[in-house]
């Protein structure tokens, strides 16, 4: 929102003698009155003298505007909604909650009043109750943003217009104006380059039955975002999507995501299984809980990335999956690089693309970490220092082989 | 740079975190801090000060203090007496939080409240003054609504308000200043003004949300219209379950209204919810049956009595005093009732009667013994936690062995004392369980057999003479073989680890295998909790009795939570109610 306004005020000045659509109007008079602090008209009110004797009286005097304008409306009351169907009562709570400010949507479709209806618990009702609403600011926001640029647009249209007339001679130019479909072109034939050479990276589609569909969701968005970052790359991987389903979630999902580039896509989309395509001894299979930690980026190994969002903490299912094929497995040196803060190793499939490719064509650890999001850590450790904690950490061992008597939870401690 | 003080709570990490780090310079603090000042939030009336050095003063105090109790930790050798709380004891863990110091201390924001609340009704004047002054992002009206709910201002004030609201918008207050108002009137207990302002909401809405429905709830039970509580209840029920306060609060006002039977009712649909009741409802029937001779109503407590027991809950301080005052009102029945402890062996200090035993039944046993092997070790996919050929490994090892007595966890118990090397303790543990003739199993990981400084091959050697073992992968979980080879080994077999075990109980598919587990656990986990020089053990002492409420028909033993202790969910009560009839 902020964003927007800030890319407003400059405008403000020019727009406000502009005449606009009534609804427009309105928005922008309150947004200009929240953030041009001009100050809000003081409401006009019939100022009672009220005396000590009369207070109680004009305490209670809103109960009877209350009740008498109602009556006068004719609303139904309570006692005759008994035969209500439960869609329409849901409604009218969620109406009510609104009202009361919680954060739930102003429109609800029938499709997702009945999700609602199918939400096992109350906690899963308000949950998505909240995504709708924040999805519903969203669009908003979006849809407001629109129209200031609309807006900007045909001001800045009008101010040239008296201009363009005149110039009407022409121009020398090397180049017409098309240049992404140049770029699109250009991708294109690096991505047919690495179908023929490049080396493969294979995401490994088999989680769907591990995911909610929201999960399935956030995934698929990485899935999409992490083919882009391949695409514009100097030197591509040859993508491959194992145990893709045709007749499953994800496959389903991914057609519809990518439309009809789906079938224009550069890239290998199979339902065999990796150990099918490639041989087992040149596989590594990536996962957080791998306990051999990657030391290079090896251009002769094919290296899988399990497709896998995991919010209800599944830990150890790559894992499980690697050893049950037997393949060899890494994970990123993020300790030892890194000084980790919070948050889980298990890195977003565009983070783990751009890390890799990274190192693909730099191999330097620094930069390829780069990718990893900077609240997750406080900063590169110095690997000098490190390599210097781990022989403390020797030292520190070997001195203490006798010890005080202590409690059950003695940590050892040296100040 | 402004610096937000909450994050002095991210403080005890400090403490914990790294032990190789020590504590070293002061900067290493203010680093920390520093990062946590980029979650600077603009808190509605919160004023964001810069740092003063006032505080950072208090900050080194802070640091220098931790400091200091460290030292004197390190300093004084804690002597666990021997007649210390058991593992599961409640207020065990919060014992052994304690021995680990933190600070408590949390720096409170200067909150700058712009404005002081009106102690009485104002005018409209007024009201338009307070909001000219007023600077929040929220609307006025709500927030000073708000902050009256806050502290709990008299209704007069709030009418003014409202006046002053319906003055200004024409006679129309919205919802959410009613909900409000209606909080403020439950609140004070002013019966009067909640029926105003129901009728109110029955006249300008069609249906409320639940948060209005459970005020007017808790409002209408105390007054003679209580029976419409009932009917907001059935609106509610259209659309969500209610809550278990809403339950709790009809069922009052039905015991209130001396009506039991629509008590009894509620009673029945809340468990037909599986919703667990509240504490006070129970109570409240409790309280309701003093005196009253009424065998299907004394029957119909029983049964709380009993649901107590099945679903190991266990009533508060107050709720006992309300049981032990039932028993003893009952006429003609003797009941006599005291509050009282067990005794080590399992005797009731008060009437010296034997509670039940910890001990699982045959069948509960295999049943349990089943479904750590289905749902821990192999949870739908055997390689999650170990490999098939290593479980058929497992597997053959525990039918061909004799039973054990003891079954160690070796990683646990050998990095019980960080000072010392982790095999020699190990072995000490060992070799001082073997000196007893007790068959001793020590599970581990393959890492422990390669020789290196921590683990010696001599002393790995030795253990393997005096004992049984079984090593698994260094990447397969250890803990589920632990639970599976003492259970194979029989009721006799206990356990050594510190272990709670809380993430293998997690793996239980519902609450009755878990609460199963939880009392097997109870009665077969050993934990060390001092080794003295000369390698001499003490381990904690293993309850005897299954703490829960049970009855040998003229006799009621009790558990119950006392008030000021605080009991984690993996603990149960040490204090008892027994009550017995004469005869």
């Amino acid at each position: 929102m902020s964003v927007s306004i800030t890319f407003l005020r400059p405008v403000t000045r020019v727009l406000v003698p502009f005449t606009l659509p009534r609804k427009r109007r309105v928005l922008y008079t309150t947004i200009l009155q929240r953030y041009m602090s001009s100050k809000i008209p003081a409401v006009s009110n019939p100022s009672k003298e009220s005396t000590s004797s009369s207070e109680q009286l004009e305490l209670d005097g809103w109960k009877i505007t209350m009740k008498s304008s109602v009556q006068e409306e004719g609303v139904s009351t309570f006692s005759s909604n008994k035969d209500e169907d439960p869609l329409a009562a849901t409604r009218e709570l969620i109406e009510m909650w609104r009202l009361l400010g919680k954060e739930v949507p102003e429109h609800i479709s029938e499709e997702e009043l009945k999700t609602i209806m199918e939400c096992v618990s109350k906690s899963s009702k308000k949950k998505y109750l909240k995504y709708l609403y924040i999805r519903e600011k969203m669009k908003k926001a979006k849809q407001i943003k629109k129209e200031m640029k609309v807006a900007a647009k045909e001001q800045v249209n009008k101010d040239q217009l008296p201009e363009t007339t005149k110039e009407n001679k022409q121009q020398n130019f090397l180049f017409l104006r098309l240049w992404d479909r140049n770029m699109d072109i250009a991708m294109g034939w690096k991505g047919a380059q690495a179908m023929q050479f490049g080396q493969p990276l294979v995401f490994d589609m088999a989680y769907d039955d591990c995911m909610k569909p929201k999960e399935l969701q956030n995934a698929v968005s990485q899935l999409l975002e992490s083919e882009g970052w391949n695409r514009r790359d100097v030197d591509p991987f040859h993508i491959y999507f194992c145990n893709l389903k045709t007749d499953g979630a994800y496959y389903r999902e991914l057609v519809k995501r990518y439309g009809e580039k789906w079938n224009k896509l550069l890239l290998t989309a199979t339902e065999k299984s990796h150990v099918d395509l490639f041989p087992k001894d040149s596989i590594i299979y990536l996962t957080a809980d791998s306990p051999n930690v990657m030391t290079t980026f090896k251009h002769d190994k094919i290296y899988i990335v399990g497709s896998f969002v995991d919010k209800n903490m599944q830990p150890g299912a790559s894992l499980a999956k690697a050893k049950r094929l037997k393949l060899a497995t890494e994970c990123l040196p993020l300790d030892k690089y890194l000084q980790w803060d919070t948050g889980t190793k298990n890195l977003t499939l565009d983070q783990m693309i751009r890390i890799l490719l990274c190192l693909k064509n730099t191999g330097s650890w620094e930069e390829a970490l780069k990718f990893v999001p900077r609240r997750k850590h406080t900063g590169y450790l110095e690997i000098s220092q490190h390599s210097q904690e781990f022989v403390n950490r020797l030292k520190k061992s070997k001195t203490f082989t006798s010890f005080p008597r202590g409690s059950v939870n003695r940590r050892s401690q040296k100040s | 740079m402004t610096f937000y003080f909450t994050g002095i709570r991210s403080f005890p990490k400090l403490w914990k975190s790294n032990p190789y780090l020590g504590l070293g310079p002061g900067h290493a603090y203010l680093s920390l801090l520093l990062k946590d000042c980029y979650g600077i939030r603009n808190y509605k009336w919160f004023s964001l000060k810069p740092m003063s050095p006032q505080n950072t003063k208090a900050m080194n105090l802070l640091i220098a203090k931790a400091r200091y109790v460290r030292k004197r930790d390190e300093g004084s050798n804690k002597q666990v007496s021997a007649d210390s709380p058991h593992l599961f004891a409640a207020g065990a863990a919060k014992k052994r939080s304690e021995m680990n110091p933190q600070s408590k201390d949390h720096f409170r924001l200067p909150v700058r409240n712009i404005i002081q609340l009106p102690t009485k009704p104002l005018n409209s004047e007024e009201w338009n003054k307070l909001k000219e002054d007023f600077k929040g992002k929220t609307n006025f009206e709500n927030w000073i609504l708000s902050q009256m709910v806050k502290y709990h201002s008299s209704i007069d004030v709030a009418k003014s308000v409202l006046a002053w609201v319906a003055a200004n918008n024409n006679g129309v207050i919205g919802y959410d200043l009613l909900v409000k108002y209606l909080y403020l009137c439950v609140f004070h207990k002013e019966t009067a003004e909640i029926i105003d302002v129901y009728e109110i909401m029955k006249a300008r809405y069609k249906r409320l949300e639940s948060g209005g429905y459970t005020l007017l709830i808790r409002g209408l039970i105390h007054t003679d219209r209580w029976r419409e509580a009932l009917l907001l209840l059935e609106d509610l029920k259209k659309v969500i379950i209610p809550s278990k306060m809403n339950y709790n609060d009809c069922i009052q006002g039905a015991l209130l209204h001396q009506d039991v039977n629509v008590a009894w009712k509620l009673h029945q649909e809340l468990l037909g919810h599986d919703i667990v009741p509240m504490m006070e409802t129970l109570k409240a029937f409790f309280d309701f049956g003093k005196g009253v001779k009424d065998d299907e109503y004394s029957n119909k407590l029983q049964d709380i009595l009993l649901y107590l027991r099945n679903n190991q809950l266990y009533p508060g301080e107050s709720f006992a005093h309300s049981i032990k005052t039932w028993f003893e009102s009952i006429p003609g029945e003797q009941w006599k009732g005291q509050f009282t402890t067990i005794q080590q062996s399992g005797q009731c200090l008060g009437c010296g009667k034997t509670v039940e035993s910890i001990h699982l039944s045959s069948e509960e046993y295999e049943f349990l013994k089943e479904r750590i092997m289905r749902d821990v070790i192999d949870g739908g996919d055997q390689y999650r936690k170990t490999t098939p050929q290593e479980l058929k490994r497992f597997q053959n090892f525990v039918k061909y062995c004799p039973p054990f007595d003891i079954v160690i966890d070796g990683l646990n118990v050998a990095k019980m004392f960080p000072k010392a090397r982790e095999s020699q303790v190990l072995l000490d543990v060992v070799s001082q369980l073997a000196k007893q003739n007790l068959k001793v199993l020590v599970l581990g990981r393959k890492h422990m057999l390669m020789q290196n400084s921590r683990w010696r091959k001599d002393d790995m050697e030795k253990v393997q003479k005096q004992a049984s073992y079984f090593f698994a992968d260094n990447i397969s979980e250890d803990d589920p073989f632990l639970l599976y080879a003492t259970l194979h080994s029989g009721n006799h077999c206990k356990f050594i680890t510190k272990d709670l075990m809380r993430d293998h109980k997690a793996c239980l598919p519902d609450a009755k295998t878990q609460r199963l587990f939880f009392k097997w656990q109870q009665g077969h986990q050993l934990a060390i909790i001092s080794r003295h020089p000369g390698s001499r053990i003490t381990f904690q002492h293993i309850l005897s009795y299954d703490t829960v409420v049970q009855t040998t028909g003229d006799s009621w033993h009790i558990p119950y939570d006392e008030d000021l202790v605080e009991r984690y969910s993996y603990e149960v009560p040490t204090k008892w109610l027994c009550l017995h009839r004469k005869t």
